[in-house]
Formats: structure tokens, C-alpha cells, sequence
């Protein structure tokens, strides 16, 4: 388990890290999203023991991480984009690790070369960007890491390749309960892959929860009603959002389907579609809350 | 054995509960038949395999299935009420709709030869 308390972390005037707290299960796939410049990366890196917090407590099992090398060896961080060292191929690097990270496993390195088929003598720096990201997944996964970290892990894999590198993390999650903390843009993606979700913006988790609570529990509702209601208050509902366009009512509604629905039917509407909302909306929704809005810019 | 629809906005817990209770409903999966493990069906659809244990539980909570510590989970034996709930939950889906229906000028006559031509296809074996 990871658990974080009241994390700060300043770079000179910025402060990228306000006050973070969270808990992370283990075997846990736990999804961090954010704004651009929230302070994901920063925190990611905290909790691979890069960096260290100026204030707050981070403790991976009860222990901190931080030059914490027993605690180190079994995490892996992969970065956004991947580093290695000059004219290092795969095998190089394979060696390299093998003799820093003490459950190295030379034969899952060898089972998965069958998935990402990458040629072991090539150099890395000449390779692309996705096959230099396969190469990081390919070391990191051999590295049997009891917490595995990604930063926009699947940016720039293709498709196939993309479904294989979930399959395989599902495949670890699962057998051995590892963590798995990822970084990303890509919502639709996390959604799926996800049990947890945390949305940081500012230095600040503004949101932290279960994936299918979240979504049980906040809905897109499109109604037709038969005759005039007052739209845009209904008793005991939380309209976050609303729209009309025609006769079609379209509201953003915080709470319960049931709920949601009993009251609604009351007003006997013509059509009534409840909607789960996507990760994605929920994201703009939230983010609107704080005031980091869509707004319908003309250049 | 079970679809699931990534592109749909149901989360994939949910469409694992229904399409579950669906296969036990129509006796696919048989009384006291094991269900496939977390970490085959985790690896199997790609799915996270915190979502299909919780899945598992949900239907334990509302009797479908049962588990053995260290063996599984199974079908529990189908209770004809089971049925009775999935049959008054459909007729109060019907309702809505028909209600709808009789709001956009759609006859007795006209559902009655829906009603009719599913029931034609079923009998010909194409549904």
C-alpha cells in the first residue's frame, strides 16, 4: 500500500506540490489525471524516490522511498520519454538492470521479447520513439517490480501494441498484485483500464475515487417533458448542468440512477435517457468546478 | 462467452454483472457450473482484474453466484423469483415505452404486429 500525507514540493517560486494526499491499494491499477503543468510528473516522481518532498509523509509498506534502495528495488519508473545510455543496446541494458534490480527474471525478459520483437543488438538511441517505449516497458516488466509507474505509457504504441502492453500488465496485476500507477491524457483509455482514479490540478487532488463509483454517481439525463416544468431547478436534484436545445432538455445531474429517475418520472416526461457519463466529461465537468473551463475561444 | 462493448458509456462493471446474470437467467451458465477464474477471464478480456472481483461480489450480494474460499465461484441455483424480478423489471421497461409509444400515435394494431413478426422469427430460428 501506498499511502501519502500532506505532500509539498516547491522548485524555487513554483510550487508544484500543494498538499497531496492519497492512498493507493495494492494490485491496484490507479490512474492519475490532470491538467497540463497539475504536478503528475512530480509526483511521480516522489514516489519513485527521485525526487524528495519538502514537506508530508510518502511510505510505501510502512517504509519511506526515499534513498530507501531495499524499497527502490522493487519499483520501476518509466518514463515519459524513455533514457539509455549512449550506444547501449537492449542486451546492454538488459545486463545493466540486471545487476541493480535484484528479482531481474531472465526468462520473463525472454518471453516477452516474443511480444515486443525488438531486435536485442540494435542501438537503442537509433531506435523510434514507440520502439524505444516497447524497450522501456520490455526492461521494466523483466525488472518483476512490485510498483510499476508509467508516465504516458502507451503514447506512441500502436494499436496491436497497445492491447498486448495492457494484456500483459492485467496479466501482472492479476498473478502477483502488482501496483500499477499511470500517468495519462488518453481518458478514454484509463477508463477502461483503471480501478482508481485521482484528478490533480494545481499541486492539489481535487478528486479521488473509485472508477465505477464515480461514474454510478453523476449523469447525463435527456428529458422531454409534456408540459412547461421549471426547468433549470427540480427539487431535490443537483443540476450541475443544462441545456436546451428544441424541446430536448439536456442536464449534467449529480447523484443516484434510481434517484435521479424516480424523481424525473414524477413529471410524467415524454422521453427520459440517462446517460453514465464518460471519464472524459467528468473531467471537463470537475475541471469546470475549479474554474479551468472549455470556453468557446475565437481567434 | 461474454462480449463486453468498450465503445458503450456503461461502465464495463456493469456490463459484466448484467451479462453475467443474463447467461445464468437463461440457464447458459448451469447451476453449481464454475465460473472462470479473475486472473483468466483478467487476461482473457484484458480487463482489470479489480473489476471482475467486483463484479463477482456484486452478483454474490444479489444471490446469482456463490463462492468457495480457495475454489472459485459457481452458479447458485436459480430461483424462479429471480426470473419473476428480471420478467417485472422488463414489463415496467415495456410500460415507458409503450407509453411513449401511444404519445407518437403508434396503434394497438401496430405494436400487436411487432409483437407478431419477433414472434414469427423466433418460431423460423432467426433470432
Amino acid at each position: 500500500m501506498i499511502s501519502i500525507e500532506g505532500l509539498y514540493k516547491r522548485f524555487e517560486e513554483l510550487e508544484a506540490l500543494k498538499n497531496i494526499n492519497l492512498t493507493i491499494k495494492k494490485g491496484s491499477i490507479f490512474g492519475l489525471i490532470g491538467s497540463n503543468g497539475a504536478g503528475k510528473t512530480t509526483l511521480l516522481k516522489i514516489i519513485s524516490g527521485i525526487y524528495k518532498q519538502d514537506k508530508g509523509v510518502l511510505k510505501i509498506n510502512n517504509n519511506e522511498v526515499f534513498e530507501n534502495v531495499d524499497l527502490k528495488s522493487n519499483i520501476f519508473f518509466v518514463l515519459d520519454n524513455p533514457y539509455f545510455y549512449y550506444n547501449f543496446s537492449l542486451k546492454d541494458m538488459a545486463r545493466f538492470y540486471k545487476g541493480i534490480y535484484p528479482n531481474w527474471d531472465d526468462k520473463k525478459f525472454k518471453n516477452l521479447s516474443l511480444v515486443f520483437n525488438l531486435d536485442l543488438n540494435k542501438k537503442l538511441n537509433k531506435l523510434s520513439k514507440g520502439m524505444q517505449k516497447q524497450a522501456a516497458l520490455h526492461l521494466a516488466l523483466s525488472t518483476n517490480p512490485e510498483v510499476l509507474i508509467l508516465d504516458e505509457p502507451l503514447d506512441g504504441l500502436d494499436a496491436v501494441m497497445r492491447q498486448k502492453v495492457k494484456n500483459i500488465i492485467i496479466q501482472e496485476v492479476a498473478e502477483r498484485e502488482m501496483t500499477v500507477i499511470i500517468s495519462s491524457h488518453n481518458l478514454r483509455e484509463l477508463e477502461d483500464f483503471c480501478d482508481h482514479v485521482a484528478i490533480l490540478h494545481n499541486g492539489e487532488v481535487i478528486l479521488q475515487r473509485d472508477i465505477d463509483e464515480l461514474k454510478a454517481d453523476i449523469h447525463k439525463v435527456q428529458v422531454v417533458f409534456k408540459k412547461d416544468v421549471n426547468i433549470d431547478y427540480i427539487e431535490g436534484l443537483n443540476i450541475l448542468h443544462f441545456e436546451e436545445r428544441g424541446s430536448i432538455k439536456s442536464y449534467i445531474i449529480k447523484g443516484k440512477k434510481e434517484d435521479i429517475e424516480n424523481k424525473l418520472l414524477w413529471y410524467e416526461p415524454l422521453v427520459l435517457d440517462l446517460l453514465p457519463l464518460t471519464l472524459e466529461e467528468i473531467f471537463i465537468y470537475e475541471m469546470g468546478v475549479v474554474g479551468y473551463e472549455v470556453k468557446n475561444i475565437v481567434v | 462467452m461474454l462480449e463486453l462493448d468498450v465503445k458503450s458509456r456503461v461502465p464495463i462493471y456493469e456490463q459484466l454483472v448484467e451479462k453475467i446474470k443474463e447467461l445464468i437467467i437463461m440457464e447458459v451458465l448451469k447451476e453449481h457450473e464454475q465460473l472462470p477464474s479473475v486472473r483468466s477471464l483478467a487476461s482473457e478480456l484484458t480487463i482489470n482484474p479489480n473489476t471482475i472481483q467486483k463484479a463477482y461480489r456484486e452478483l454474490e450480494n444479489q444471490g446469482y453466484i456463490y463462492s468457495i474460499p480457495g475454489k472459485g465461484n459457481f452458479v447458485a441455483p436459480i430461483n424462479k423469483n429471480k426470473k419473476l424480478e428480471k420478467v417485472n423489471k422488463l414489463k415496467e421497461e415495456l410500460k415507458r415505452l409503450i407509453l411513449e409509444a401511444i404519445y407518437l400515435g403508434i396503434t394497438k394494431e401496430e405494436l400487436m404486429e411487432l409483437y407478431d413478426s419477433v414472434n414469427k422469427e423466433i418460431k423460423e430460428g432467426r433470432r
